[in-house]
């Protein structure tokens, strides 16, 4: 009987979850719009008054028709915030277009819009990595050559060395970088300080920083600490430095020979010998985390990160209390060379199927040219490439001042160019070259040789 | 007289030896289950307790109770992207597609196993061949081609997990009809036959002798579609695509960017609200999940 009940009693609660599961997939489409409005209830007047302000006086742009747009974008919380603000902004100025947005951390984002793209669905307005006009506009269909939509995109705020990183291969301009970026130095300044020397300028500062702390404060204590990717971009600048080119050329061939790779990884390998660095097998011994997330960063025992400018508040967010990092500059290799490099961090695409490339172009020109989305989007991807858009949040002192310092950093040293194929799957990625060549040189698995010939044989296959 | 006392003293004394043995043997049984126990349990507990701490003690400390505790994870928990989704929403997104997953999955699955398990027809072998060489098959080759049907007929963006939920109709767990079949195996014809003679038709023979007997296969296949359905990230993230429709596993995932940094209490915190319900509804039917296995057992 007890048993006959209980099932009865199951048997309901399931039909009552299938039910509400049922209601579930219905209600939410009906749903945002009931909490929206009640939202905007309070400030509807204002909002009527705005939509028909622009209507009444026809501004520049103001020549459009109704549509729906869709918008997406990868990113965290904060970036999802400010991003959905200005949409919601721009739909406020433009009344009639309709955006719909689609956003999502960045695991596996670039594998869901690659299947999109390759289908025919992408969005109208598309956020896209630096290598993915090469990786998936290879015969120039898949993005629309903005220059079609110049009229209303407007172009010229952008550098044309700049634009230029955006071409596809058949030269078209598939996508308008939002944020340039590059890599520089970040110092704990108090573990310094407790060692008794000064940031480091260049790079002998820096390999005698690493004897310094390995006396001063003990074997724990680094000064800088790399891992299989940041190895790679340090070695590029080592080479960019003594070469005087990017290991990998604007045209796509490659600048070096082995004999290149094979100096170049000597020199990162004296880092590891003179105490500089961490040797891999101690990272992976740390728990295998990103650097903001190893303990050792965390109290100050690494007391270095080299990292994208547009990146340090992930690092100063997680370092514990007393400690205080600093933005350093490029390191100088001697006589002034820095051999860094600076790509594109990030652009907006616009797919070539969209209906409405007129529309998508007022959007991204929205958010990038249009001082009212400038200052919604802030520095969310980064300091932005755009004249205007860095203008007008520079005068209102809307960078954060590291990420602006760091920036600065980057660009005072005359930047090279990065290629996008320098993150190519082969090189960059799991099981991919860096890591292969880089962790084996360290665990001591490769000759300093054996390195170097996975590097070339890995550079001369993305550059053959 | 004294021989006598001697001999109880000797039994009693046996007996006493044969206690502390007991109690010593219990004793140690139960100190190894608890140091297990602590162990399997520890980083659950150490989670509930890393939802209260900062990023920096999160990453630098063993201690499951925070030294500092916050209430943020939980606060920016409930954060709803400008109305669009919360966590609540996301999860009523989730089982509105794990639900009909799961029961569609068990009917496509039990009938094809039926069907292969008692039946022989036509092209029976290559069929059986062709659908276990589908066992191998890796979900990441299925990505694609599958888009690319689903993109075709409109189902891409669905607001009712179509590409999600459809395919279950056509028994596409093959590891499901695999192991039913060989449950099948060992239920005796016999039984069927006698069912026939009572005058059931073969559905009613299904129904009636079939899947009481399977039972136990049968709630193993639902707990694992379940929890496939619910940890199923790819899926939602290909075929969702607006933010209102976005299931738990996405939502828990969407302030995780590893350029700007996050918070991993809240990440955490979500994750744990996000589990309670499977959690509650596995504790409050678990009497029912054994009962059901062993009335099987029995009965087979």
């Amino acid at each position: 009987m007890k048993k006959k009940v209980m099932a009865v009693l199951l048997t309901s609660v399931m039909a009552a979850s299938v039910l509400a599961g049922c209601g579930g997939s219905s209600a939410p489409a009906a749903a945002p719009a009931a909490p929206a409005a009640e939202e905007k209830k309070e400030e509807a007047p204002a909002a009527e008054a705005q939509a028909e302000a622009p209507a009444a006086e026809a501004p520049e742009g103001a020549d459009y028709e109704e549509c729906t747009l869709k918008f997406d974008w990868w990113g965290g919380d904060s970036r999802h915030e400010a991003t959905q603000k200005a949409v919601e902004a721009f739909m406020a100025k433009y009344p009639g277009i309709n955006v719909e947005v689609n956003f999502g951390a960045w695991t596996d984002w670039e594998t869901a819009r690659a299947l999109e793209y390759q289908s025919g669905t992408g969005s109208d307005v598309t956020q896209i990595g630096s290598n993915w006009i090469p990786d998936y506009d290879g015969d120039g269909t898949v993005f629309l050559d903005l220059n079609t939509v110049s009229d209303t995109l407007d172009l010229t705020q952008f550098e044309a060395g700049d634009l230029e990183k955006c071409l596809d291969p058949v030269g078209q301009q598939a996508g308008v970088p939002v944020s340039m970026t590059g890599r520089t130095f970040y110092w704990n300044k108090t573990t310094f300080d407790k060692a008794g020397i000064d940031v480091p300028k260049t790079v002998d500062d820096l390999i005698a920083a690493g004897k310094t702390f390995q006396e001063k404060l003990g074997d724990e204590y680094y000064p800088l600490t790399l891992g299989e990717y940041d190895r790679a971009l340090f070695m590029s600048f080592y080479i960019g430095a003594k070469k005087g080119v990017p290991i990998i050329a604007e045209d796509g061939t490659l600048n070096v020979t082995k004999e290149d790779l094979v100096d170049a990884l000597n020199f990162i390998q004296s880092l590891e010998d003179n105490h500089v660095i961490p040797g891999i097998a101690q990272l992976a011994g740390d728990g295998n985390v990103t650097t903001n997330e190893n303990p050792k960063f965390i109290d100050g025992r690494y007391a270095g990160v080299f990292e994208w400018d547009s990146a340090p508040l992930k690092y100063t967010s997680n370092l514990a209390e007393g400690q205080e990092l600093v933005v350093g500059d490029e390191l100088d290799f001697g006589g002034g060379v820095y051999g860094n490099s600076a790509k594109v961090s990030m652009a907006f695409a616009i797919c070539a199927t969209t209906q409405h490339p007129h529309e998508a172009a007022m959007l991204v020109n929205y958010l990038l040219n249009d001082p009212e989305g400038i200052k919604i989007m802030a520095s969310e991807r980064g300091v932005p490439a755009s004249k205007i858009g860095y203008d007008t949040l520079n005068d209102a002192g809307m960078i954060d001042p590291m990420i602006a310092k760091a920036h600065e950093a980057v660009y005072a040293t005359n930047p090279m160019f990065f290629s996008p194929k320098f993150d190519n799957g082969e090189l960059k990625g799991d099981g991919a070259a860096y890591i292969d060549a880089f962790s084996g040189l360290s665990y001591g698995d490769y000759s300093v040789e054996d390195a170097a010939d996975v590097l070339f044989d890995a550079y001369s296959n993305v550059c053959g | 007289m004294t021989n006598m006392a001697n001999q109880e003293k000797t039994l009693s004394q046996a007996e006493a030896n044969l206690r502390r043995q007991r109690a010593i043997s219990v004793a140690l049984r139960y100190l190894v289950l608890i140091v297990v126990c602590i162990i399997m349990i520890y980083p659950l507990v150490w989670m509930v307790g890393a939802t209260f701490k900062e990023n920096s003690e999160i990453f630098t400390s063993m201690n499951p109770i925070p030294t500092n505790p916050t209430l943020s994870g939980y606060r920016d928990a409930m954060q709803n992207y400008g109305g669009a989704i919360n966590i609540w929403r996301a999860m009523l997104n989730t089982y509105s597609y794990v639900i009909p997953e799961v029961i569609f999955t068990l009917i496509s699955s039990v009938l094809t196993a039926y069907g292969f398990g008692r039946f022989k027809f036509k092209g029976h072998d290559i069929l059986f061949a062709a659908m276990m060489a589908m066992l191998f098959l890796p979900q990441v080759v299925l990505n694609v081609p599958q888009y690319i049907m689903y993109n075709k007929l409109g189902w891409v963006g669905s607001k009712l997990y179509l590409p999600l939920v459809v395919p279950t109709l056509f028994a596409t767990e093959t590891y499901f009809v695999f192991m039913l079949i060989q449950f099948l195996r060992n239920v005796p014809k016999d039984l069927e036959e006698a069912a026939q003679i009572d005058g059931c038709n073969v559905m009613q023979t299904l129904i009636k002798i079939i899947v009481p007997m399977l039972m136990p296969a049968i709630v193993s296949c639902a707990l694992f579609k379940f929890m496939w359905s619910s940890n199923d990230f790819m899926g939602p993230l290909l075929y969702v695509n607006t933010p209102a429709k976005y299931p738990a596993t996405i939502f828990v995932k969407l302030s995780m960017d590893s350029d700007a940094g996050f918070n991993w209490n809240k990440i955490l915190a979500l994750s744990l609200i996000s589990i309670l319900p499977s959690i509650i509804t596995f504790f409050a039917a678990q009497n029912q999940f054994v009962e059901g296995i062993s009335a099987g057992g029995v009965k087979g």
